[in-house]
């Protein structure tokens, strides 16, 4: 024989040093990488969904200030838009009720559903 | 401009949107689909996500009454957690988008709520909504 002999030093490192290396680049990849917390982000009907209310418009600029009675919370984007909404009751008289919501002229429309 | 600057619901720095139920890809296809539907229709369309007081319809109405212009907006108010869905449409929307299309849309909406497809079922409101308003 002779044409192949390896110490037991080379052995444990190309049997054992390496292949444990690999694993262990790749697990740690795969867990790095991975979706972790995604996956309950997920709606499923019939779970509880408790994420903050959002509001999605292309313009966000158009939404007034909040109705009933508060500006919106601090921040100079709420400020300007009850700034704005002053300027626009004032230019397009636009009729507000005592408590400074806007009355509409005519009746909504629109349709509902559950599931 | 993008569909994570959200009003006073959420976070000002309007990183908000992204801590909710939608990946990174479908606020980007909401936020085309509710731009696309503006251009093309001239109203404004928005999508409120979260729970309504009740009476739901009354609140709805009441978020719809904050929007510039209200009579030329619709509102696509959806609460998961009541399982309740409301499109409200301003006077002069509805002369456009009339309450049985609207309907319409929400059966739709509601069909792919009910498999737990929150953005799927708003593209698809919204995709309706418009093309029933038809072009400005």
């Amino acid at each position: 024989m002779g044409a192949l002999t390896l110490s037991v030093l080379s052995t444990l490192l190309v049997f054992v040093v390496i292949p444990v290396g690999a694993i262990a680049v790749i697990g740690g990849l795969a867990y790095a990488g991975g979706e972790r917390g995604r996956r309950h982000r997920r709606y499923r009907p019939g779970r509880q969904f408790d994420f903050q209310p959002i509001w999605f418009l292309a313009a966000p600029e158009k939404v007034a200030a909040s109705p009933d009675g508060g500006a919106p919370s601090d921040g100079a984007r709420g400020s300007h838009a009850v700034e704005r909404r002053e300027q626009a009751a004032i230019g397009s008289g636009v009729i507000e009720d005592s408590s400074g919501a806007r009355v509409l002229p005519g009746p909504t429309g629109g349709a509902s559903d559950r599931w | 401009m993008t569909v994570g600057e959200t009003n006073e619901y959420a976070a000002p720095d309007g990183l908000a949107a992204l801590d909710g139920p939608f990946t990174t890809r479908q606020l980007l296809r909401l936020d085309e689909a509710l731009r696309v539907a503006d251009r093309q229709t001239g109203l404004t369309f928005s999508v409120y996500m979260g729970d309504l007081e009740e009476p739901v319809r009354a609140h709805a109405e009441q978020l719809h009454k904050q929007l510039d212009g209200a009579d030329r907006a619709v509102l696509i108010a959806v609460s998961p957690n009541q399982r309740v869905l409301e499109i409200v449409t301003g006077n002069e929307a509805r002369k456009r988008i009339s309450d049985r299309d609207a309907k319409l849309a929400a059966l739709s909406m509601a069909a792919s709520f009910a498999g737990g497809d929150l953005a799927g079922g708003v593209l698809s409101g919204l995709d309706q909504l418009a093309t029933h308003a038809g072009r400005s």
